[in-house]
C-alpha cells in the first residue's frame, strides 16, 4: 500500500491557459447571461446589474472557490475523435469556469468486462496526466469481477492517485456483490460516484439499474461511505430521487445532468440542505452551470455546492 | 433586446410550477434581464377543453402586453376550435399558436391540423411545436407521451411552405433534414435554442454554419426550466455579437410585429 499522502492538485485559477470566459461572480449569481453576452450597448444596465450584490447573499468581495464538476467523463477511444473531444471538454471547462473535472471513462456496452474497466481506467489515468491539475480519475469497475475488480480499485487510488469509484448499471448497489467495494471505498476514504435514476417504468436496457432509495439503503447498511447519487437532473423523477435520500446523511445528490427543470437545484437544498449537493455537468455542461446559477441560494450556499462539498470529501482520503 | 420564444403560465398536471403567473414570471424575466416573452397555457396542454387555458392566459397577461405576448393552444380534433381560433386572435390578441399533436393525440398530416394551420396562417399567425413537455424520463405512470418525431415536421413545413413554424424544445436538428443545409424545405420555420448545445457537439454553432444564424432563436422554457441555462447558452457560445443578438431577439422581432 502506498504510504504516499495524496493531494489534490491545484490548479491556478487565473493562469493564462485556464482564463475562464465566465467570471466567479457571474457564474454564482445567476446573472442575466445573454445581456452580458450581446454586450452593454444591447442592454445598458445589464452589466452593471451583474456586479450588484444580490439581495440576502454576501455583498464582500468573493473567495477564490475552487469549481469541481463532480462526474464529467472522458471519451472512450473507440471514439474517432476521442482526443478532440477530451479537448473539447476542457475548453469548455475553461469556458465555464470549472477548474476540475472528476472523470471517469466507460466502455461503449455493458456489462464492462474486466479487460475493458482496465483499458479504460488506464486511459483515465492518461487523460490525468495529459491534463493535469485539471482532470481527477474515477476508477470504473464491473463489482462482478470480485477479486480482480477490488485490486484494480486498490491499484487506482493507491499508485495512480484516483479520487474515488465510479459504478454503472452491471449491478444494484443493495446486491451483496457490489459490498467489497463499498467496504474498500470505506476503507481508502473515497467517494462512489454511483449511476442512478428511478422512472416510473421498468428501463428494459437498465434492469440493475439502482435510485435513490437503493442508495438510500445501502447508505444505512454503510453509514461511514461516502456515496454519491448521480445525475438527478437526468434520472428520472428528481422530485422522488430528492426525498427517497432525506434521510441518507451519508449520500451527497450530484445535480449533474440534461435536465433544467426550474425548482430541482432549490428543492435538493431544501430537502437534504445544500451541504449534501454537489456540481456537475455530466457533459451537459450549460445545463449544468446554469441550474447552479439559476438556484434562488446564497453565494455562499452555491460555492459549496460548486466545489466546497466536494473538496470536503476528497479531503477525507486516508491514503 | 431579449425575446424568450418559450415562455408559460398556468399549472402543470404532473409537477408544481413556480413563476407561472404573469406577476411572478415578469419579476423573473427582470431578474434575468429578459424584455419579452411568448407565453401560452400549461393547463390546456391537459385540460380536455384546451380553451379554458388560453381564457386563463388572456385574463393573466392583461395589462401585460408590453412584455408577454401570449399565445393560443389550439386542439384541432375538439369540437369549436375554429371559434376558438377567432376569440383567442381576435379578442385575446394572441398572435400565434402552440401545437400538442402528441398531448392531444392527433397527426400534424391529419386533415384538422391542416386547416388550423391555414387558417392561422390567413390571419398572420405564428405556429409553434413544442418538440416535448417535459423530459420522458420522468414522466407519470399515467401516460406516455412521445416527442413529436422531426418527420412529422418536415412533412409539415413541406406541405405549408406559407406558413412560419417555431420549432421548441427539440434537439438533433443536425442529423435530421430540418438543420441540413440545401435540405430542400421552405425557410419558413425557426429553431428554437433551449435544448441544443452551445459546447462540445456545439450544436448552435453547427446550425449556424448550415442553416445561418437568422433561424435560430432564444427559448428557455420557464418556469418548466431555470432560465439561465438558454442564457448561458448564448453567453459561451463561438458566434459573433451580430449573430448572437440575431439569435437573442431580432430573429423573432418581425415574426411577432416587435
Amino acid at each position: 500500500m502506498s504510504q504516499k499522502q495524496m493531494t489534490i492538485p491545484q490548479t491556478t485559477v487565473s493562469s493564462p491557459e485556464h482564463r475562464p470566459h465566465i467570471s466567479r461572480r457571474t457564474l454564482l449569481k445567476g446573472s442575466a447571461a445573454a445581456a452580458v453576452a450581446i454586450g452593454a450597448a444591447a442592454l445598458p444596465s445589464a452589466c452593471a446589474t451583474v456586479e450588484q450584490p444580490v439581495p440576502g447573499t454576501s455583498s464582500g468581495p468573493l473567495r477564490k472557490a475552487k469549481v469541481i464538476d463532480c462526474h464529467a467523463h472522458l471519451n472512450h477511444r473507440s471514439r474517432a475523435t476521442w482526443e478532440a473531444d477530451d479537448h473539447k471538454l476542457i475548453e469548455a471547462a475553461d469556458k465555464l469556469g470549472i477548474d476540475q473535472l472528476c472523470c471517469s471513462t466507460l466502455t461503449p456496452h455493458w456489462p464492462a468486462t474486466l479487460d475493458g474497466f482496465r483499458e479504460c481506467n488506464q486511459w483515465t489515468a492518461d487523460g490525468m496526466r495529459r491534463f493535469p491539475g485539471r482532470v481527477l480519475g474515477y476508477c470504473y469497475v464491473n463489482p462482478g469481477y470480485g477479486r480482480e475488480a477490488l485490486e484494480e480499485v486498490r491499484r487506482c487510488v493507491e499508485e495512480r492517485e484516483f479520487i474515488g469509484i465510479k459504478l454503472y448499471n452491471e449491478y444494484t448497489c443493495t446486491e451483496p456483490v457490489v459490498y467489497p467495494i463499498v467496504e474498500l471505498a470505506i476503507e481508502l476514504g473515497v467517494p462512489i460516484l454511483h449511476h442512478a435514476s428511478h422512472s416510473h417504468y421498468f428501463v428494459e436496457d437498465q434492469p440493475r439499474m439502482s435510485d435513490g432509495g437503493h442508495l438510500a439503503e445501502l447508505a444505512r447498511r454503510y453509514p461511514e461511505a461516502m456515496l454519491i447519487c448521480a445525475h438527478i437532473s437526468g434520472g428520472g423523477d428528481w422530485e422522488w430521487t430528492i426525498k427517497a435520500l432525506r434521510h441518507a446523511p451519508n449520500v451527497l445528490l450530484d445535480t449533474s445532468g440534461s435536465v433544467t427543470d426550474e425548482g430541482t437545484v432549490d428543492m435538493a437544498a431544501a430537502v437534504v440542505g445544500v451541504d449534501r449537493l454537489v456540481f456537475g455537468c455530466d457533459s451537459s455542461m450549460t445545463a449544468g452551470v446554469g441550474k447552479i446559477r439559476g438556484a434562488n441560494l446564497s453565494t455562499q450556499d452555491k460555492e459549496k455546492i460548486l466545489g466546497g462539498n466536494m473538496m470536503r470529501l476528497l479531503r477525507r482520503r486516508k491514503s | 433586446m431579449i425575446v424568450d420564444v418559450n415562455a408559460y403560465l398556468g399549472h402543470f398536471a404532473f409537477r408544481q410550477l413556480r413563476h407561472n403567473t404573469a406577476a411572478a414570471l415578469l419579476a423573473l424575466m427582470d431578474a434575468k434581464k429578459i424584455d419579452r416573452a411568448v407565453v401560452s397555457s400549461v393547463s390546456a396542454i391537459t385540460y380536455r377543453n384546451a380553451q379554458a387555458g388560453n381564457e386563463e392566459v388572456a385574463e393573466e397577461v392583461r395589462g401585460h402586453s408590453d412584455r408577454l405576448i401570449p399565445f393560443a393552444v389550439i386542439n384541432p380534433f375538439y369540437a369549436g376550435w375554429q371559434d376558438d381560433l377567432q376569440i383567442c386572435h381576435e379578442e385575446f390578441g394572441m398572435t400565434g399558436l402552440r401545437l400538442y399533436p402528441k398531448w392531444h393525440n392527433y397527426q400534424l398530416s391529419s386533415q384538422c391540423c391542416r386547416e388550423l394551420v391555414n387558417a392561422a396562417t390567413e390571419r398572420g399567425m405564428v405556429i409553434s411545436i413544442p418538440i416535448r413537455v417535459e423530459d420522458n424520463r420522468q414522466r407519470s405512470w399515467l401516460l406516455n407521451i412521445p416527442d413529436v418525431p422531426p418527420e412529422e415536421i418536415v412533412e409539415l413545413v413541406k406541405a405549408c411552405p406559407k406558413a412560419r413554424f417555431i420549432l421548441l424544445n427539440g434537439i438533433g436538428y443536425v442529423k435530421s433534414p430540418l438543420g441540413r443545409k440545401d435540405n430542400g424545405l421552405p425557410a419558413n420555420y425557426l429553431i428554437e435554442i433551449s435544448r441544443l448545445s452551445a459546447l462540445l457537439d456545439n450544436e448552435i454553432g453547427q446550425l449556424i454554419a448550415s442553416l445561418g444564424a437568422e433561424r435560430l432563436v432564444l427559448g428557455t422554457g420557464m418556469p418548466f426550466s431555470y432560465p439561465d441555462p438558454a442564457l448561458l447558452k448564448i453567453e459561451v457560445l463561438a458566434a459573433s455579437k451580430e449573430d448572437k443578438e440575431k439569435i437573442a431577439g431580432q430573429n423573432i422581432a418581425p415574426w411577432l410585429h416587435l
